[in-house]
């Protein structure tokens, strides 16, 4: 017998409004259905109507936790329609942003992971680590969360030396806590065993349905923006690229983890061979009519704008492609043969960011068959009746 | 594997001082350069209108108070703010930028109408990057300020 669950848009264990519906049987999900635009805040219409150098701190406000990354995106598009270069030093700057961005959002998530397996030491823990991250990102910018550094042609602000040294103290103190978090997460067996299975996404279906980001990366596939398509930067740099083959949650935790060092590796060479000169040129106030596409790598994955300029001040047009949304198809597919308890991890393991994500594209998996709307109490009910008619069977496989 | 890997670093940490500070009676200082809110030096101001057309809240407003006196006034709507300091960054002015940030950052209010700031002055004429900084540049925000909503 099957049952429909809606979760959402508004659940205690969905932190942003989406809503899924769920055809479960017993507790294994044989269905799922994503509807999404619950947040929709029309701000690629808004775009349409503020100039360049205004939509770098609208785009940046598309996301509270990857602001810069959605900034980058913007800008490294804009600098193309615009024709300019940026200097090294403002580009090195750029990017130094963008992992200490990536890192504090890794732990951010680290955080999650450890929450809604229940260990909520870690989460603690890795949120009081993290402090010291969002610290050095206020000291670059002057701000928090909305770092606001990035301008056409460059970065707003330069790195003194004396920044230069607490950066990389702080980088050092992130470093051994980082390890600690790596051996804890592999030592500490209710933790693997919480996350190890869960929410399986083989390396077939990461690419059948384009997952991107460690969602990917941790089903092994080694796809990132930085090493497949090296914008000005990234050549420079030695890192790899941190895959697990395990796909599922507890390889997306690895993968996090073993991110976190390739961002501190980034972040020590950006500051070792950080080059003298201006940290920003001039930049025109209007664009020839063109075109471009702009690809950016995300702590979520990859992050798309597409942006049209029409030979005016402002752009005609902005598309947003957040990680997130890519990352809906596959998450559809690992709800599906889940159980209903491993939804929060199955979800926290893409780390959605569902404002980000909402456009107006929607993404529906439709179903025929009649539709009921059951209360958690009566779905309860329902299962200890099963349960008393029917004992419940020992050495169930994992349903796949 | 072992069991709670965690405890030897749980045992140790009851042993250090808390992580948070008791916030609203004490106070971390905010670092060099943060981004506070906006106020204008009045008296250095040429209503060149490039922060009111740079500033991505419109959060800035510059209207002709007496054509004939070169007369202005200049409001910012610190409910609408959103703490770029894009402004500075397009202030023109040389050495000193009429737009600055100040590192104040405890704004909430119950109205949003009385978060406005305003200025009522002359415009000041562009000067050249050679002579030295108009007098007094100091204590900005004090005596030109008047709120606009009381």
């Amino acid at each position: 017998m099957k049952f429909n669950i809606p979760i959402g848009p508004q659940h205690p264990a969905l932190k942003e409004p989406i809503s899924i519906r769920l055809t479960v049987e017993g507790e294994v999900i044989r269905d799922a259905d994503l509807r999404l635009g619950y947040n929709h805040r029309g701000l690629e219409k808004l775009a349409e109507e503020k100039s360049w150098i205004q939509n770098i701190y609208l785009t940046e406000r598309i996301c509270g936790i990857c602001s810069h990354s959605h900034a980058t995106c913007f800008v490294q598009g804009a600098e193309k329609l615009l024709e300019i270069e940026p200097p090294r030093r403002g580009i090195y700057l750029r990017y130094l942003v963008s992992e200490l961005e990536r890192i504090h959002s890794h732990l951010l998530w680290l955080g999650v992971a450890g929450h809604e397996a229940g260990f909520d030491t870690f989460f603690m823990y890795t949120w009081r680590d993290r402090e010291v991250v969002m610290d050095l990102l206020e000291m670059i910018s002057g701000n928090r969360v909305h770092y606001a550094i990035n301008t056409l042609g460059g970065v707003r602000r330069d790195l003194d030396e004396s920044l230069r040294k607490k950066i990389l103290e702080g980088l050092a103190v992130l470093k051994t806590r980082s390890e600690y978090y790596y051996k804890i997460g592999a030592m500490e067996p209710t933790f693997i065993g919480r996350l190890a299975g869960v929410g399986r996404l083989t390396k077939q279906q990461a690419m059948d349905f384009c997952a991107v980001g460690p969602m990917a990366r941790a089903s092994g596939v080694d796809r990132d923006v930085r090493k497949n398509d090296p914008h000005t930067f990234y050549n420079e740099v030695e890192f790899d690229i941190a895959t697990a083959d395990t796909c599922d949650v507890l390889g997306r935790t690895v993968v996090r983890i073993k991110e976190l060092f390739e961002s501190y590796k980034i972040c020590e060479q950006i500051l070792h061979k950080l080059p003298d000169g201006p940290v920003a040129v001039k930049a025109p106030r209007k664009a020839k009519p063109n075109e471009v596409v702009s690809r950016y790598e995300a702590p979520r994955g990859e992050n798309i704008h597409y942006i049209v300029s029409n030979g005016s001040e402002k752009p005609e047009r902005l598309k947003v492609r957040a990680p997130t949304l890519a990352n809906y198809p596959a998450t559809v597919e690992i709800l599906k043969h889940g159980f209903i308890a491993d939804i929060p991890l199955i979800f926290a393991a893409i780390d959605p960011c569902i404002c980000c994500a909402e456009r107006s594209v929607e993404l529906i998996d439709s179903r025929s068959g009649e539709e009921r709307t059951l209360r958690f109490s009566d779905l309860r009910r329902m299962a200890n009746e099963r349960a008393r008619i029917l004992p419940l069977q020992r050495n169930v496989a994992w349903p796949f | 594997m072992k069991i709670a890997a965690f405890l030897p670093e749980l045992l140790r940490h009851l042993f250090k001082k808390p992580a948070t500070i008791d916030y609203p009676f004490k106070k971390i200082p905010v670092p060099k350069g943060f981004r506070g809110t906006p106020f204008l030096h009045s008296e250095i101001c040429i209503v060149c209108k490039a922060c009111e057309r740079d500033c991505p809240a419109e959060a800035i407003e510059i209207t002709s108070v007496n054509e004939a006196e070169k007369r202005f006034r200049m409001v910012i709507h610190n409910d609408r703010c959103i703490h770029c300091a894009q402004c500075v960054d397009s202030c023109p002015t040389v050495p000193v930028k009429a737009m600055e940030m100040d590192s104040l950052h405890e704004i909430a209010g119950f109205d949003r109408h009385d978060m406005k700031k305003s200025w009522e002055y002359i415009r000041a004429l562009p000067k050249r990057p050679a002579p030295a900084a108009p007098a007094a540049p100091a204590q900005p925000a004090a005596e030109a300020t008047e709120k606009a909503g009381a």
